[in-house]
C-alpha cells in the first residue's frame, strides 16, 4: 500500500549480500536465523516443530491495527510466536531468496509488489484448501491470496474547500481551471496512469490494457499543478495538513485516521481507484507450516472483520463485510458503483518496470 | 627506534583496521563491480544503458549542479563561522562549538522534517512574514531547489567549519602581530595571511563536502521538487522499484569513480604541500 521513505535506512542492499552470506556460513546460522530455528531448517523439513513466524507488514498505526486484530489472537490460539517486521521490500525478498538466506515467512504485499514477486518466483505455491474460495470476493492466484482492497482517491481539507469547491472525481482533479490549486500524485506510474485515463474520459471497464500514450498526454495537462510527486504514503496526508498542497491523491483508510487525531481531512467517494493487498509466503520460508496456518487464519471471516474494522479497508471475505460497524462501512467504497476502478495487478506485473522508467523520465522533463 | 621496529609497530596498530575495512568495504565493493557487469556475464550492458538513458544523464547533471552549489554556499558560510570561532577566547569558542555540533549531531531525517515545519507555506517563516506585513504571505521554500539548498548547506556547513578552524588556529599569531606592525589593513591581512594559510583546511573541507553531497538521498527526496532527482535517488529506484541491480550497481561504480576523480587532486595537493614544507 505504501513505500515508506524510512525504509531506505535499513535496506539490505545487494552490497550486503556477499559478506552476510559468508558471515552466516561461518558461524552456522547467524543472529537472524537463530531466532527462528537451527541451521538445518534452511534445507528442508522439520518446520512444523518451530513455534515461530516472521511477518513483514507496514509500520505505524497500520501495524498496531494488524497486531490487535490478527496477530494477538493468532498467537493466543496457536501458541506460535509472531515476530513483526516493518516495511515490506521486494528488494530484500530478492536478496533473501537468491542467496538462500530466507529470514521472512509471510509478506504483506501491495498488488504490484505481489505480482512482481510471483513473476520472479519468490513465493511458495498456496493450496486452495487453505481458505474457503466461495467466500472470497476476489480469487486467489497460485501463490498469492488477496487480503483486502484499499481505496485511493481525492483527499481535501473540508475547512478550506467546502462542498462544490473541491474536485470530486478524476476528471475534476485534472481540471486546473475549474478547481485551481496545487495537487499531489504518486511518484510511480501505477495508479497515476489509471487516474489520468479516467480523467480523460475512459470508462473504468475499458481502462485495461492502458492506453499509455493517451495517459501521458493527459498527465501533461496536470503536470504544472502537481506540487509534489509523493514517494511515501504519509506525505499524501501531511502535505495536505500543512497546506503545502490543496488537493491530494491519498487513501480512504489514511484519511479516516486523520479524524481520530482531530485534524479531520475528507475523502471523495465519487470515484476511487481500488488496489489489492495480498499475502504471500516466501519461497523456502523457514517456518512454512506456520506461515500457511497464518495465511489461512487471516482469511477467516471473523479475523477479516476484526482487522478491517481497525484498518478501514475492504475485507475480501464476503461474510466479513456485514460484520463491520456502520461507521467503518462509511469509509469503504461501494464497489457496485460503475465509476470505481479495480486495478489490474497482472497487467502491471508485465509493464511496471518499463513504464516506471518512462514515467520517471517524464517527471524530470 | 630503528626503522624496522617502527614499521612493525605501525603494522600492529594499523592491521586490525585494515583487515576490518578490507572485509566490510573492499569485499562488498568488489561485489558491486561484479554485479555492475552482470556477474560472470561480464557485460557492459548496464553501463551502456545508463549512458544512453535520459533519466541517468539528467540526474547526473542535477547531482553535479546541486553538489557544487551546495558546497560553495557551505564553504562561504562555514568559513565565516570558522573565522569567528578562531577569534574567540578558548572558553567562548568551546561554548560556540556546541552550537555548531548540536545540528551536526542531529539526525538528517529529523532535520529534514524540521525544515518542512520551518520553511513550509504555513511554516514558521511564512507565518512570521505574514504577521509582520499584515498580509498573507506563502513563499514556496520547500519542494524546490531552494529547499534542497537550505537542507544541504545546513548539513554540510559543520564539515567545513572543523577543518578550516583547525587550519586557522594553527596559524602563528606572530604573523598577525607582524602584519599589524607593518600597518597592513584587515583585508590585506586576510588575503595575504589568513586565506593562504587556511587553504589546506579549505581543501579538506570542500573535498569531503562535495564527496558527501554526491551521495545525498533523503534531503532531495523530502525537500526537493520533481526535478531534484540525484543519483542516489536513482540507485534507490533501480534497487527497490525495478529490482534491476545491475543498473543500480553501475550507478554506484560511476559515483565511486567520480569521488575518486574528485579526491585525487586534493590528495595530490596535500602531499605536495607536505613535501614542500619539510
Amino acid at each position: 500500500m505504501e513505500e515508506g521513505l524510512m525504509s531506505e535506512c535499513d535496506n539490505s542492499s545487494p552490497v550486503a549480500r556477499l559478506s552476510r552470506r559468508r558471515l552466516l556460513r561461518s558461524i552456522g546460522g547467524g543472529a537472524a536465523l537463530s531466532l527462528a530455528a537451527p541451521f538445518v531448517l534452511r534445507h528442508g523439513r522439520a518446520e512444523a516443530a518451530s513455534k515461530n513466524l516472521v511477518f513483514v507488514t507496514w509500520g505505524g498505526t497500520y501495524r498496531s491495527s494488524v497486531e490487535e486484530g490478527l496477530i494477538k489472537p493468532f498467537m493466543a490460539e496457536t501458541g506460535i510466536n509472531v515476530t513483526v517486521i516493518d516495511t515490506p521490500d521486494l528488494a530484500k525478498v530478492k536478496a533473501q531468496v537468491t542467496t538462500g538466506n530466507v529470514e521472512w515467512d509471510v509478506f504483506d504485499a501491495p498488488g504490484a509488489m505481489g505480482t512482481a514477486g510471483s513473476k520472479a518466483g519468490y513465493w511458495e505455491p498456496l493450496s486452495s484448501s487453505l481458505f474457503d474460495a466461495s467466500d472470497l470476493s476476489i480469487a486467489a492466484t497460485a501463490d498469492l491470496v488477496p487480503f483486502y482492497t484499499f481505496a485511493g482517491g481525492i483527499a481535501y481539507d473540508p475547512k478550506r474547500y467546502p462542498e462544490g469547491k473541491y474536485p470530486k472525481n478524476f476528471a475534476e482533479y485534472f481540471d486546473a481551471k475549474a478547481f485551481p490549486g496545487r495537487r499531489t500524485f504518486r511518484n510511480r506510474p501505477s495508479e497515476t496512469l489509471e487516474a489520468a485515463l479516467l480523467a480523460d474520459g475512459v470508462p473504468p471497464s475499458k481502462i485495461y490494457p492502458l492506453d499509455v500514450d493517451r495517459a501521458f498526454k493527459a498527465l501533461d495537462r496536470i503536470k504544472p499543478s502537481v506540487a509534489k510527486w509523493v514517494d511515501s504514503t504519509p506525505q499524501t496526508i501531511t502535505l495536505l495538513q500543512t497546506n503545502e498542497v490543496d488537493f491530494s491523491y491519498s487513501y480512504a483508510s489514511r484519511v479516516r485516521t486523520t479524524g481520530v487525531t482531530g485534524a479531520g481531512m475528507a475523502f471523495s467517494f465519487a470515484q476511487t481507484l481500488n488496489g489489492l493487498e495480498y499475502l504471500a509466503v516466501l519461497k523456502n520460508a523457514p517456518n512454512k507450516e506456520n506461515a500457511l496456518k497464518f495465511v489461512s487464519y487471516a482469511l477467516q471471516p471473523a479475523r477479516q472483520a476484526a482487522v478491517m474494522e481497525l484498518l478501514g479497508n475492504t475485507p475480501v471475505s464476503k461474510k466479513a463485510l456485514p460484520m463491520l460497524s456502520a461507521d467503518t462501512r462509511k469509509w469503504l467504497p461501494d464497489m457496485s458503483f460503475d465509476q470505481n476502478l479495480i486495478m489490474d495487478e497482472m497487467w502491471w506485473s508485465d509493464n511496471f518496470e518499463k513504464l516506471s522508467r518512462r514515467f520517471k523520465e517524464w517527471v524530470l522533463t | 627506534m630503528s626503522g624496522v621496529e617502527n614499521s612493525r609497530a605501525a603494522a600492529a596498530y594499523v592491521s586490525p583496521a585494515a583487515i576490518v575495512s578490507l572485509v566490510i568495504a573492499a569485499v562488498p565493493l568488489l561485489f558491486i563491480l561484479f554485479t555492475s557487469v552482470d556477474g560472470r556475464g561480464l557485460s557492459p550492458e548496464a553501463f551502456e544503458n545508463l549512458l544512453s538513458s535520459t533519466l541517468f544523464r539528467r540526474s547526473l547533471y542535477t547531482t553535479i549542479e546541486i553538489s557544487v552549489s551546495a558546497s560553495l554556499i557551505s564553504l562561504v558560510l562555514g568559513y565565516a563561522v570558522a573565522l569567528h570561532l578562531a577569534r574567540q577566547s578558548p572558553r567562548r569558542r568551546a561554548l560556540y562549538m556546541v552550537l555548531v555540533l548540536l545540528p551536526f549531531w542531529t539526525s538528517i531525517l529529523v532535520k529534514s522534517y524540521a525544515f518542512t515545519v520551518i520553511l513550509g507555506r504555513e511554516g514558521v517563516i511564512n507565518s512570521l512574514l505574514s504577521w509582520v506585513s499584515g498580509s498573507h504571505i506563502a513563499l514556496p521554500m520547500i519542494l524546490n531547489r531552494f529547499g534542497v539548498m537550505v537542507g544541504m548547506t545546513n548539513y554540510l556547513t559543520p564539515f567545513i567549519v572543523f577543518p578550516v578552524l583547525a587550519s586557522l588556529l594553527a596559524i602563528d599569531p606572530a604573523l598577525y602581530r607582524a602584519a599589524d606592525i607593518m600597518s597592513a589593513r584587515p583585508m590585506r591581512i586576510f588575503f595575504t595571511i589568513t586565506l593562504p594559510l587556511s587553504l589546506p583546511g579549505v581543501m579538506a573541507g570542500v573535498s569531503s563536502v562535495i564527496v558527501m553531497s554526491l551521495g545525498f538521498f533523503i534531503i532531495p527526496a523530502l525537500l526537493g521538487g520533481r526535478q531534484d532527482v540525484m543519483l542516489a535517488n536513482l540507485v534507490d529506484f533501480y534497487t527497490r522499484e525495478t529490482l534491476d541491480w545491475n543498473m543500480a550497481a553501475a550507478i554506484g561504480v560511476l559515483l565511486l569513480a567520480m569521488v575518486v576523480l574528485l579526491s585525487a587532486p586534493a590528495l595530490w595537493i596535500r602531499r605536495n604541500r607536505l613535501v614542500g614544507s619539510t
